[in-house]
């Protein structure tokens, strides 16, 4: 039993910590809050030569990862993103590097995993018209054409669309769900930012127009993309779950410093229960969060026999502990929380926008009603 | 990371082979059901009947405190499935006596506790201290080589039963921590009443005991006069840490059934969203309760336990534990209104009785409220509550 980061993967979070905190501090975040993009691409090179999005492609592609357990690596990497309120796509990147990894032939190998790890290849994931992880969601209509599948339709709320090298297409075929990858620009492709809630991160709109997909840009074969989904919604899920938990503990942390220093009716507030007890209720639902995350990471790089479990678990439960705690803290800030200027309304916006992208906590929780109903025998 | 427990090697497999023979042969017949937490039975016969089954484990090599850690989980495995108890009364001044006893009360006493020969019970709390254990007003006054004892204490589980108490009195006119000292009391000593008392449940598991110029002998002191303080928190402490053995092991499969059987709307309640809805949520709380305890076990094999851990535990449980149980209830409709012997009652009311016996786990060992003040001033370094009178 060692449920724990351990020497190397606590040295990664380390470093990237500290070059996170250095390179992207929430000042620069902060310039950017209104800006076209928050995407900046020295500092994602930078974070590529950390192994950012080398960790899951494998040693002969260009990548390599820390540990046997990659996604744990990365799981490590991702809750200090989200504690910077880091804006990149590093989770979609990672989740099509994945993908490509586990389901591309060795021409689509080649031709994308080695860029991706060195950071060259910013890749994100168009996943549905609706944001939501429904099947019948998939926005993206492609049919059978001369050249390999003719793409129409739309995909909303992917990372970072706007400033990508590749996109990894959600499509519905006649034949079933089908993934294709997109090196970008593309014609028939265009994108318009979405106006969004988080100010930190940018969700775009992709609209397909006639887009010719080759044969040779479909990843594994038409029809038959189910399980790749599934195991990208599966990554999504942990990933997106390490990072609310970084930033969880982040503002966490403000919360429980600011407790100690205002001052009212001669004492710090902090020594009110209903601040002190508080305080306590965001830390169990930090720690319980911080457990689930781990534990959903673990049992996806282990393929564990509880894998679909745990990843449900994550989903249902991190997000909702992140919600709860950053709109907490603008609470336990007062009026100061209530500005523009505090940091405070940033988490709070980021962790209301996880809840709803890749399957909301609702649909995790459904789920393991269903894994619940299986395992109780009628 | 991982979180694998070693495999029990095949080599164990006569040791649990012979523990469940001597299960099937000795396993006592009793009027008392049991039921969740720390009960007590009605009728004393059936006290004789688990100090034999106890003792006998423990005299054929079977108990749960086995050195050996293989033996000990397939003894804790194999005797939980029983449903019968293999502790009796509260064994927590175990660790008290480990660290702070003598030579000889080590021996006169670990070897009796670990076989069952002597049953303990806790004797803190008292009418006017209970969260404010300091408080308490228990004297013990030197008498040559004796100390003697007045004052009442009270909700002491399992004291009609017991052998000896852990007990916390005052010695000297001091207030707060000052003078608080822990003792060995005999419970057969002169002086002793113990008063059943009836909880919420309708059963009888805790008492008031009534101390009155009882002599305890010197050295029945555990650690220095005035020490009874650190003492008892480190008990207390153990008390937080340890999680009842026999709860629901898998409430959302406990509540999937329930909700199978009600009809809601025209359709099995089990259709219903709302109650989906419900039931995720119970599994996933189940579910990070087992992965938290991961992570306080590898916190605690590395020495890093965090002063969260343990309150943060009891608390991630007992809450979950009342709002399964009153889950329960809610989905079983008019037959939630049932109790056990009622032919009408689902699974003989044990939901029901969970429901009422739940809110001993959010008050007992540290009330959920003590615990969010432990969680923000010890873990969290927020400053400390005020007091009223000191
Ligand atoms: C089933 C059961 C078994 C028990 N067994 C034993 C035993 O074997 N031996 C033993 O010694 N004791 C035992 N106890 C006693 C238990 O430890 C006390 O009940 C507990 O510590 C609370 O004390 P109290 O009952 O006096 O309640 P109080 O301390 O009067 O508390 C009443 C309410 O006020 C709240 N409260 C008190 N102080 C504060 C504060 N500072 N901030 C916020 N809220 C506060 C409490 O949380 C509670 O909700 C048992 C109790 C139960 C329910």
């Amino acid at each position: 039993m060692d449920f724990a980061y351990n020497d190397d993967q606590e040295l990664l979070r380390g470093v990237t910590r500290r070059f996170l905190e250095e390179r992207h501090p929430m000042a620069l975040t902060r310039t950017r809050l209104e800006a076209e993009s928050t995407f900046d691409r020295g500092v994602w090179r930078d974070g590529a030569e950390l192994g950012w999005t080398a960790l899951v492609v494998p040693e002969q592609y260009g990548g390599g990862s820390v540990t046997d357990q990659p996604v744990v690596d990365l799981a490590a990497v991702a809750e200090e993103a989200g504690r910077a309120l880091f804006p990149g796509p590093l989770l979609s990147t990672n989740v099509v590097a994945d993908a490509v990894a586990a389901y591309g032939d060795e021409q689509q190998r080649q031709q994308f995993l080695g860029a991706i790890a060195r950071g060259d290849c910013v890749a994100t994931w168009c996943t549905t018209a609706d944001g939501s992880a429904e099947a019948d969601a998939i926005g993206v209509e492609a049919v059978p054409a001369p050249s390999g599948l003719k793409l129409d339709g739309v995909a909303r709320f992917a990372h970072d669309a706007h400033e990508a090298d590749l996109l990894l297409v959600s499509c519905q075929a006649p034949s079933g769900p089908t993934l294709v990858l997109m090196p970008l620009p593309a014609p028939g492709v265009s994108f318009r930012v979405l106006g969004g809630l988080d100010l930190t991160r940018r969700l775009c709109e992709v609209s397909f127009e006639s887009v010719e997909a080759a044969g040779h840009q479909i990843l594994g074969a038409v029809g038959a993309a189910g399980p790749a989904i599934d195991r990208a919604y599966r990554l999504a899920t942990v990933l997106q779950s390490a990072e609310a938990v970084g930033a969880a503990e982040r503002v966490f942390e403000i919360t429980v410093q600011y407790a100690k220093d205002r001052r009212q009716f001669g004492r710090a507030i902090g020594s009110f229960q209903a601040i002190k007890h508080r305080l306590a209720d965001l830390l169990i639902e930090l720690e319980g969060a911080r457990a689930a995350s781990w534990y959903a990471a673990l049992a996806v790089a282990d393929d564990r026999f509880d894998r679909d479990e745990a990843v449900a678990v994550a989903g249902a439960a991190v997000r909702d502990a992140f919600a709860f705690i950053a709109g907490e803290s603008v609470q336990i800030h007062g009026g100061i929380g209530f500005t523009w200027e505090h940091d405070a309304h940033l988490f709070m916006r980021r962790a209301k926008v996880e809840q709803l992208l890749f399957g909301d906590p609702d649909w995790h929780r459904e789920r393991l009603c269903r894994l619940a109903e299986a395992k109780a025998p009628v | 990371m991982d979180v694998d427990i070693p495999e029990i090697p095949s080599r164990y497999d006569a040791y649990r082979q012979g523990l469940r023979e001597f299960i099937v042969g000795n396993l006592p017949e009793l009027a008392f059901k049991q039921r969740s937490g720390l009960r007590a039975p009605e009728d004393p016969e059936d006290v004789v009947k688990l100090r034999r089954w106890v003792r006998g484990l423990h005299d054929a090599g079977y108990g749960a405190n086995r050195d050996d850690p293989f033996e000990a989980r397939i003894s804790i495995e194999e005797l939980e499935r029983t449903r019968i108890p293999y502790v009796l009364g509260n064994p927590l001044v175990a660790g008290a006596i480990v660290r702070f006893g003598t030579e000889q009360q080590r021996a006169a006493y670990l070897p009796a506790i670990a076989s069952g020969e002597h049953i303990w019970t806790q004797l803190f709390s008292e009418p006017d201290a209970g969260s404010d254990l300091t408080s308490l007003r228990t004297r013990a006054v030197l008498d040559g080589g004796h100390y003697v004892v007045s004052g009442q204490k009270v909700w002491s589980t399992w004291a009609q039963f017991s052998d000896f108490g852990y007990l916390l009195a005052r010695i000297g006119s001091g207030a707060g921590r000052d003078g608080i000292t822990a003792f060995i009391l005999d419970m057969k000593s002169e002086g002793v009443t113990t008063r059943p008392l009836r909880e919420i449940t309708g059963t009888t598991d805790f008492n008031e005991v009534f101390l009155d110029s009882v002599r305890i002998p010197v050295e029945n002191m555990i650690g220095e006069p005035g020490a009874g303080w650190s003492v008892a928190q480190a008990s207390l402490a153990h008390e937080r840490g340890t999680l009842p053995g026999d709860k629901e092991q898998d409430p959302a499969g406990a509540l999937v059934r329930a909700a199978r059987h009600r009809r809601r709307g025209g359709r099995a309640a089990i259709e219903d969203g709302a109650v989906r809805q419900q039931i995720g949520r119970v599994a996933a709380r189940s579910l990070m309760e087992r992965y938290l305890g991961y992570r306080v076990q590898t916190r605690a094999a590395n020495n890093q336990t965090a002063a969260w851990d343990a309150p943060l535990v009891k608390i991630w449980f007992s809450e979950l534990n009342l709002e399964v149980a009153d889950y329960a209830l809610r989905l079983l409709g008019g037959r939630g209104a049932l109790v056990e012997d009622e032919p009408l009652a689902h699974e003989d009311g044990r939901w029901q009785d969970t429901f009422l016996y739940a809110r001993s786990w959010t008050i007992a060992g540290g009330s959920n409220e003590i615990l969010r003040n432990v969680i923000g001033e010890r873990a969290l370094d927020l400053p400390r509550e005020p007091r009223g009178d000191r």
